[in-house]
């Protein structure tokens, strides 16, 4: 007997009669591609309204990835840029989402792939002070708990940056901006099965690493 | 005791678990695994804490005036010159310009082909004339004698002529 008693096939896990969970082939057009298609037909007002939705999430995930504010708003202005450029040849037959983080993760691991070898990033040190300040206050902390959270963030911040750009990429999507498989197989050009490989190292890599942090 | 989970598995399900993106049933047949497998417990735990460390880093405050530099650099780029735009992909004939190129270089070299065969003769026909002045001559002088008349070649001092 099966100690989850998952003998029967009745009762087999429901991990194991999944055969497809993408689901985007059958989503109706989202509220963002209609926006879209708008701004495609000289909507300024849904432009704005894009960028008010898509603004916060794409300057993060890209601060993420490059762990500097001030590239990050750059590579971030790039991307709205290229949406409004290329809105002539936007066609929905993805999520809007999927469309905009792909453009997001190609300036952002561009970036990466031109500055690796400049050692041009701001010193972890300097960036870590300035993104502190530049957080959200948090008035409730005490300057010890202050110091802890510093501590914590610095090392959160080395443990991301040591993964390969792609498994960093694949974990902003997963992790914060809450992608599902799919959509981050379609920004990242590549199968299902290779983006949970992506995730699953990386994962496994940072619970080496952030693990003891309970 | 081992796991009964397929190699992959286990991670999908614990990764999933975590961020909370399981379906509902297969988010109780995990939790009841869970409770019979202490190697999926032990993953569940570090990973759960790999989550609430990413957690800690939160969203920046961004430029208040990101808006108005983006608007700036569109408007920028939509004041791009006309011979700008006439390059961009949407112009179709962009392309062509090659085959445009070449055939006007095609359409040079007849022209200039034809302007040097129009001069080319001009350089010959002194030469051309006189060749022909001379067979005309000696047509003469052979019909002269077929019927009969002789030239005579004119003498200083005789009053003889032909």
């Amino acid at each position: 007997m099966n100690p989850d008693g998952l003998d029967s096939p009745a009762a087999q896990p429901s991990w194991n009669r999944r055969v497809n969970t993408d689901k985007t082939a059958e989503r109706p057009l989202d509220r963002d591609a209609e926006l879209m298609l708008r701004v495609r037909e000289g909507d300024q007002t849904s432009f704005r309204l894009l960028l008010e939705r898509h603004r916060g999430p794409v300057i993060h995930f890209v601060y993420r990835m490059v762990q500097n504010q001030a590239v990050a708003e750059e590579l971030a202005q790039e991307v709205f840029l290229r949406v409004y450029r290329f809105r002539d040849n936007y066609e929905p037959t993805a999520k809007f989402t999927t469309w905009l983080f792909r453009i997001a993760t190609h300036l952002a691991l561009n970036w990466i792939r031109d500055k690796r070898h400049e050692k041009l990033q701001d010193s972890l040190d300097q960036e870590t002070a300035d993104g502190v300040t530049r957080q959200v206050p948090d008035r409730s902390r005490t300057v010890e708990q202050e110091l802890v959270y510093r501590a914590k963030l610095r090392e959160v911040r080395q443990a991301i940056e040591s993964l390969p750009a792609k498994q960093r990429a694949a974990v902003m999507m997963h992790k914060y901006e809450e992608l599902e498989y799919s959509q981050i197989a379609n920004v990242l050009s590549c199968s299902e099965s290779a983006v949970k490989s992506l995730l699953f190292r990386a994962y496994e890599s940072l619970r080496g690493r952030l693990a003891h942090m309970a | 005791m081992e796991c009964s989970l397929k190699a992959g598995v286990a991670d999908e399900l614990v990764a999933g678990y975590t961020a909370r993106t399981l379906d509902s049933q297969t988010e109780t047949d995990f939790a009841r695994h869970l409770g019979g497998c202490e190697s999926c417990r032990e993953l569940l735990a570090r990973q759960q804490a790999v989550w609430s460390a990413l957690d800690a880093w939160r969203p920046q405050e961004l430029s208040p005036d990101f808006d108005q530099r983006l608007f700036q650099r569109i408007a920028e780029q939509e004041q791009t010159v006309w011979w700008r735009r006439l390059f961009q992909p949407r112009w179709a004939w962009a392309p062509a310009l090659p085959v445009a190129a070449a055939c006007a270089v095609l359409v040079a070299a007849f022209v200039l082909k034809d302007a040097w065969q129009t001069e080319a003769p001009s350089h010959s026909q002194p030469k051309a004339r006189i060749e022909q002045q001379v067979v005309h001559a000696l047509d003469d002088m052979d019909m002269l004698s077929q019927i009969g008349v002789d030239a005579v070649v004119e003498r200083p001092g005789s009053p003889e002529k032909l």
